[in-house]
């Protein structure tokens, strides 16, 4: 039984559109998503969306799951996660490899980090296996890899020592912006892109603030009409400083200058601040357009609903759409098809995968003697 | 016995001041030919440190930079501080074969090249990143890792991606100004030649824009076409004719000749005015940098006018 529309899915299949416009550079739809408007991007609410929905696998202190089934669970969704990962990024290289051969054009062997997956195997396998070699547009999942591979010790402290766990993240999130600690990539050098000891604060916040009966999730639900105030003006400042282009020089801030510059890597705490103020205001949203516009609504939530899968092929298809693009020389008529079809399969790929479900069940209700 | 003191006295004046005078004059003729070539070579030195190709990198002899004064690359060198790169734009891949890589092969020759160098590389390339978005990150970056220079790998992506060539230019043209203006040097490493892009007008367009860009803004650009196109004509004896494996492999070949054909542009663009070079000893040659005024250092050779 699939469960019904929800904010939360509906907001998760929102970013999973937008991740999926994004991802093909240059297209002419990706000037009208809200990263073109605002410093932060789908993918600070992707990832705030995973920590929120960590809650529901943990559960609260009035419905709590017993402590072994949640650390197997998010064990086995980091394996999961892993390998997807894993499976995307073969799928990708063969993609590349491909185009390159079909369209007789060898520097697409060298697009999105796959130069040394083709001029220098050896390490860069070892690298792709240990998720440390990532290609450009396929580096959010290894972060999500991280991040559930230490969430069953989020969910521990969260369950012994709940006011241990937002203090500890941002002690991590605080070094690592003071320090600029970011894990390296081999073998090709360089840090990652989305640093997990900085993402890792905004996907516990999601895990916190989901918690309705906690002490912070209580507060900001208490004063959410004020907050909503406060995110308004940050939305509004944030819009003008965007568009303006006013941001602070970043040369001429106080130091240790990660604190005040905008930077997606380490998700710094302007990024941040603005992206909360977003979640204060949007999350008035639902409960208005989802009487208004409920196939919309529900359309954005069955995406939501198989979000892995869904992104997965998301990414599969905005390579697809950046080698058609190439191809075809980016018209506007090849990005709205690129847009249309690409939609359409993310959202045949939610059904296909809801309609398994389905099917696994009606079996099971049919070979049941009761039924 | 004074005055046989004073006629002894005439006499070796008589006698010894001519021969005093003309042994002098035999030295200093002497000297000034066992000098020649010390100051041949003083003046040799003032060249700048030109460092060599190696035989599969070679362009014949068409340079494939642009030269254009790197001052405050210079100035770093003079101050004798540490040299800070901040490698920007499609990420390098590691180094032939596995061994070493872009940054520590580019390390290697600046340091086999100028005695005493430290250099730091610190690479922050993102596969498949526009123009307008590795504007945006060299601006944090900058303030992060406050380098000397930064070297750009710009417009490939762009170019792949149809973006109006008017936007990449501008992109380019803000940033370049913004670092200048924040005391920071740049090299554009300029866009690959493959066969299949040579009839790709709008590839074309945006790589003759960015030759022009860094023509305008007097910016050394690192040619990789001209380059691809030398090693091919070397490798197919002028026919310039290729299948896609040997094209792969020359492309291959390109990438890994990418760091020598930066170090080149780094050292000739930092010894272009004013400052001094002095050879060094060992078996590796090379020359050294010396700040303007300084003393001539362990080895007691005298700095080289500039």
């Amino acid at each position: 039984m699939t469960r019904p529309a929800n904010a939360i899915d509906m907001w998760r299949g929102f970013a999973l559109v937008t991740i999926f416009i994004n991802h093909v550079p240059g297209m002419v739809y990706a000037r009208w998503t809200f990263s073109s408007y605002s410093i932060a991007d789908s993918a600070d609410l992707f990832v705030f969306l995973a920590g929120w929905s960590l809650r529901y696998v943990v559960g609260t202190d009035a419905r709590r799951n017993p402590t072994r089934y949640v650390v197997m669970r998010l064990a086995a969704r980091s394996f999961t996660i892993y390998v997807a990962q894993v499976f995307i990024t073969a799928l990708a290289i063969a993609m590349l490899a491909f185009a390159a051969i079909i369209l007789d054009n060898p520097l697409l062997l060298e697009w999105h980090n796959a130069a040394s997956v083709f001029f220098d195997p050896v390490p860069t396998h070892l690298g792709l296996v240990l998720i440390t070699h990532q290609l450009g547009y396929f580096d959010i999942l290894p972060l999500y890899v991280v991040l559930m591979l230490f969430a069953p010790l989020i969910a521990i402290i969260d369950r012994y020592t709940p006011w241990l766990l937002l203090p500890l993240s941002l002690t991590i999130y605080v070094l690592a912006l003071t320090f600029q600690i970011n894990p390296p990539t081999w073998p090709v050098e360089g840090a990652w892109f989305f640093n997990p000891l900085a993402w890792q604060f905004i996907f516990v916040l999601g895990f916190v603030i989901a918690r309705k009966d906690g002490v912070i999730g209580e507060f900001l639900r208490r004063n959410i009409s004020v907050l909503r105030i406060i995110g308004l003006v940050v939305i509004a400042v944030g819009l003008y400083f965007s568009l303006a282009d006013k941001l602070p020089d970043p040369t001429t801030v106080p130091r240790p200058r990660l604190f005040f510059i905008a930077d997606k890597t380490y998700i710094t705490p302007i990024r941040l601040f603005q992206f909360l103020a977003l979640v204060a205001v949007f999350s008035a949203v639902y409960r208005y357009i989802e009487p208004f516009v409920p196939r919309l609504v529900g359309f954005f939530a069955l995406l939501g609903r198989n979000s892995l899968p869904v992104f997965c092929v998301g990414s599969l298809l905005a390579l697809a759409g950046q080698i058609i693009r190439f191809v075809w020389q980016g018209y506007f008529s090849v990005d709205t098809i690129v847009v249309i079809l690409g939609v359409a399969v993310m959202a045949l790929t939610a059904w296909l995968n809801e309609w398994r479900d389905r099917a696994a069940q009606w079996k099971k209700r049919q070979q049941s003697p009761a039924g | 016995m004074e005055k046989e003191t004073t006629k002894s006295r005439g006499l070796r004046r008589t006698v010894l001041t001519p021969a005093i005078l003309a042994a002098t004059a035999a030295i200093a003729v002497f000297a000034s030919l066992a000098c020649a070539p010390r100051a041949m070579a003083a003046a040799e030195e003032a060249q700048p440190p030109i460092t060599p190709y190696t035989r599969e990198c070679q362009t014949g002899d068409k340079e494939v930079q642009s030269t254009s004064p790197l001052p405050n690359v210079a100035s770093a060198l003079e101050a004798g501080k540490t040299l800070s790169i901040l490698a920007i734009g499609s990420s390098p891949r590691p180094g032939r074969y596995g061994h070493g890589n872009y940054r520590e092969e580019i390390e290697k020759i600046l340091a086999r090249a100028i005695k005493g160098l430290n250099v730091v590389i610190v690479n922050r390339g993102i596969s498949g990143e526009l123009a307008a978005d590795a504007a945006m990150r060299i601006r944090t970056e900058v303030a992060l890792n406050e380098p000397d220079l930064v070297l750009w790998q710009v417009g490939a992506n762009d170019a792949l991606a149809y973006l109006p060539v008017n936007e990449v230019v501008s992109t380019v043209v803000d940033t370049v100004r913004w670092l200048r203006q924040h005391k920071v040097d740049v090299i554009l490493v300029g866009l690959q030649a493959v066969k299949r892009m040579q009839r790709n007008e709008h590839y074309i367009a945006v790589r003759d824009a960015l030759r022009k860009v860094a023509q305008d803004e007097n910016v050394i650009m690192i040619r990789r076409d001209d380059a691809m196109q030398m090693i091919n004509k070397a490798s197919t004896g002028g026919t310039d004719a290729s299948n896609f494996p040997e094209e792969v492999e020359r492309s291959q070949v390109n990438h890994a000749c990418l760091a020598e054909y930066v170090a080149r542009a780094i050292t000739i663009g930092a010894f272009a005015k004013g400052l001094k070079v002095r050879a060094r000893d060992g078996k590796n040659g090379g020359q050294e940098a010396v700040p303007p005024g300084a003393s001539p250092g362990r080895d007691n050779q005298a700095p080289a006018k500039p």
